[in-house]
């Protein structure tokens, strides 16, 4: 037995000095790297104990960054979910065609959130942009979509929505074909109509596939908007659009503050293993039948 | 026999092995941040001088915009393995100052006797050169001009050979050229520039006002920003009120093409933008057939006289590399700075010749003659007092002190601050960030 165990260890061997080389070591040092200053070509490097953090912390900007994160993920995350939710509705009907509808709706997922970000800036430029083109001869206004207030904020964030749809769209549509058929149907027997068989049986059917997604959703909002974010509007107009990880991206690698950045990391950090000990507590034991 | 089969083989591999390493070319690496067509460009530079040069293999790598190419060279320098030569922009001289890692062009000059330093153009090395030393080669430098829409000016009733010389005047040509339709959409305004500082830095070097405090940075570092000043306010209002009267496009922040775009679709009858575009647009213009007219900056009437900062970028070149390979980088370095490729550089893209040569034989050409647009930004340099503020601001941190001066500009638009309130947010902010770069050098 003891023999076997021996192996296991050497066949690990390869996955650690990946998981070590690319993901321990780099997170060890960025936290080192947060009690420190370093210069921006790393030939100097100065501790300075918590002052990244407090500096952060006493910084306007970052704060407001954090708010605007705060709603960004509240709008991105609740609309992703209910307009998810509704589409796996309807294209778990069985519509002729519904194949085809499928495809085309997962499409956005293929795609880079950087190409999204491009699709999406074309579509709301104030030029040559089809959106401003439609409500122009429609309604006889534009709007500047991308560079004032609250506009760019959404923009962005239903960007973010229509790129994460699918996926949530997917789970959800796996989730409605597991439910069983003769639930539904004494449902309908017993007297309930649409609006009731969904809040009543499918919603508490799909309540782990709900709160998975929302943790998924949490996590694709605030890193993976990041490339739709700097291609529609670089953070700006006067920072309505610029998310944690935005700015961290910018302290990084655009003004050189490698110390500040690496505490904006770790407190990025620290926000997902929140995150995680959530999902890992309540994640298993959300499953409610009313 | 056999013997000397043996040695004659021998003499023979000896003598390949050694004539290959002789001939072997020396490789050095060139890492640029010219997109778009200007790959190829450049690429084709280097052909032109490894035709001449044998011996010497460039390999031109097109590194990402200019804070993309100085992010790479970083991560390259701290891996141990830079490039020999890295375009860097202008705002970045500072920080390689600082990296100690770069041979200072000055000293490469003043050992070459076949490099006479007084070729270049005073107004291009004064920004480069800083404590007195030259520490970068002049490549590619630009300044903003003012493009005109002729056929618009004709349209509105304005003289299309009098552009706009003072704010004042954009001011009043803009309500002749702003057009709304019977519901109050803007149809057609003034003028457009990119939401960028860059155009803050030079409004303010055309009132002769400096950005920071030790003579803009170039006596001692600089330890403070002092932009909020009378000159700094004219034009924080300027572009408050422009915008509130809906004479001017802005765009998202630091987004070039948008303003090029507003501009070429007629959206807007003046564009602020480098003169590294003036070929482009000038081609543009015709295809959506109007008559391009360019201007110098424009400044508010009672202001000092002053003069543009240069803007674009130059060559470095990094020390950690053996002296063969640096002789060859140089060689390629002062290539590149020569009056040739400095005329086809000029001739292709509109960054004016940074040597007078270059100019001498493009005025005997009478190419400026039939190119007429691409002698505004050149004479408005020529004509640039030279001072600190004109020599443009040294300062370590200036991408950040870029974005806080984006930031200001933006909020005061939104209508979050009064020009008062964002012009001195923006000072405190660019100085708190001076100083904490400068905690680094302490």
């Amino acid at each position: 037995m003891r023999k076997n165990y021996s192996i296991a260890y050497i066949l690990l061997i390869p996955t650690f000095i990946i998981i070590i080389s690319f993901i321990y070591y780099p997170a060890f040092y960025t936290f080192k790297l947060s009690f420190h200053r370093m210069a921006p070509f790393g030939n100097r490097v100065i501790y300075v104990g918590l002052k990244n953090y407090i500096r952060l912390f006493q910084d306007p900007e970052y704060i407001l960054s954090i708010k605007i994160t705060f709603w960004f993920l509240l709008f991105t995350v609740s609309l992703g979910m209910l307009l998810s939710f509704l589409f796996a509705l309807l294209l778990n009907e069985k519509v002729p065609g519904t194949r085809f509808y499928r495809t085309l709706i997962f499409a956005p997922y293929a795609i880079s959130p950087a190409i999204a970000g491009t699709l999406w800036a074309f579509l709301l430029n104030p030029v040559v942009g089809h959106l401003n083109y439609i409500l122009l001869k429609l309604f006889g206004f534009q709007v500047e979509w991308l560079t004032t207030r609250p506009y760019a904020f959404f923009s962005v964030a239903f960007a973010t929505v229509w790129k994460n749809l699918a996926f949530g769209i997917i789970f959800y549509l796996a989730g409605l074909q597991s439910v069983p058929d003769d639930l539904i149907e004494a449902a309908m027997i017993d007297g309930a109509n649409t609006f009731r068989r969904i809040v009543s049986i499918i919603l508490p059917y799909l309540s782990p596939i709900t709160f998975y997604l929302i943790i998924m959703n949490i996590i694709s909002s605030m890193f993976a908007s990041f490339g739709t974010i700097d291609v529609m509007t670089a953070g700006g107009p006067a920072g309505s659009t610029s998310i944690l990880m935005y700015k961290l991206f910018l302290d990084a690698f655009t003004y050189s503050r490698t110390g500040a950045a690496a505490a904006q990391t770790v407190i990025l950090f620290v926000f997902m293993v929140i995150v995680t000990i959530v999902y890992f507590t309540y994640g298993q034991r959300s499953v409610h039948y009313q | 026999m056999f013997n000397k089969k043996l040695l004659f083989v021998l003499v023979l591999s000896f003598l390949l092995v050694f004539t290959g390493i002789s001939f072997a070319k020396v490789k050095i690496q060139f890492w640029h941040a010219m997109g778009g067509w200007r790959i190829e460009l450049l690429k084709n530079m280097a052909q032109d001088f490894m035709k001449q040069y044998p011996d010497i293999e460039v390999e031109v790598q097109y590194t990402g915009s200019y804070r993309d190419t100085l992010n790479k060279f970083k991560a390259a320098v701290q891996a141990g393995n830079p490039p020999h030569i890295v375009q860097i922009y202008d705002i970045g001289t500072q920080q390689m100052i600082d990296s100690g890692l770069m041979v200072p062009v000055g000293d490469l000059i003043a050992k070459d006797p076949t490099i006479d330093s007084g070729v270049f153009m005073d107004q291009v090395t004064n920004y480069y050169r800083v404590g007195g030393k030259l520490y970068s080669m002049p490549f590619n430098s630009s300044n903003p001009i003012l493009y005109y829409n002729k056929t618009m000016f004709k349209e509105a009733g304005l003289d299309p050979n009098r552009p706009p010389r003072t704010f004042e005047d954009i001011l009043a040509m803009g309500k002749k050229l702003l057009k709304k339709d019977n519901k109050g959409n803007i149809i057609q305004t003034a003028i457009t520039w990119p939401m960028h500082t860059w155009f803050f830095e030079q409004f303010m070097a055309n009132q002769n006002a400096p950005l920071v405090n030790n003579g803009n940075g170039r006596l001692k570092r600089a330890t403070k920003a002092i932009f909020n000043s009378p000159a700094g306010l004219k034009i924080f209002k300027f572009w408050k009120q422009l915008t509130d009267e809906g004479l001017m496009l802005n765009t998202k922040k630091e987004d070039w093409d948008e303003a090029n775009q507003y501009f070429l679709s007629k959206k807007v009858a003046m564009l602020i933008t480098s003169t590294s575009d003036v070929t482009f647009i000038e081609e543009q213009a015709k295809k959506q057939g109007f008559e391009l007219g360019t201007f110098f900056l424009p400044r508010p009437k009672d202001s000092e006289t002053g003069g543009v900062v240069i803007g674009g970028a130059t060559l470095w070149m990094s020390k950690d590399h053996p002296k063969k390979e640096i002789d060859a980088a140089w060689t390629f370095m002062k290539w590149m700075a020569s009056e040739k490729p400095q005329i086809t550089w000029h001739t292709k893209t509109g960054y004016f010749p940074v040597r007078k040569d270059a100019v001498l034989t493009l005025m005997s050409n009478g190419y400026y003659q039939t190119h007429p647009n691409h002698l505004t930004a050149l004479l408005q340099l020529l004509m640039s007092k030279q001072t600190f503020a004109t020599n443009g601001a040294v300062i370590g941190p200036f991408p950040k002190v870029r974005d806080i001066i984006e930031s200001a500009i933006e909020k005061m638009l939104a209508g979050d601050m009064s020009c008062e309130d964002a012009l001195a947010w923006a000072e405190k902010q660019s100085t708190k960030a001076i100083q904490e770069y400068n905690e680094l050098y302490k």
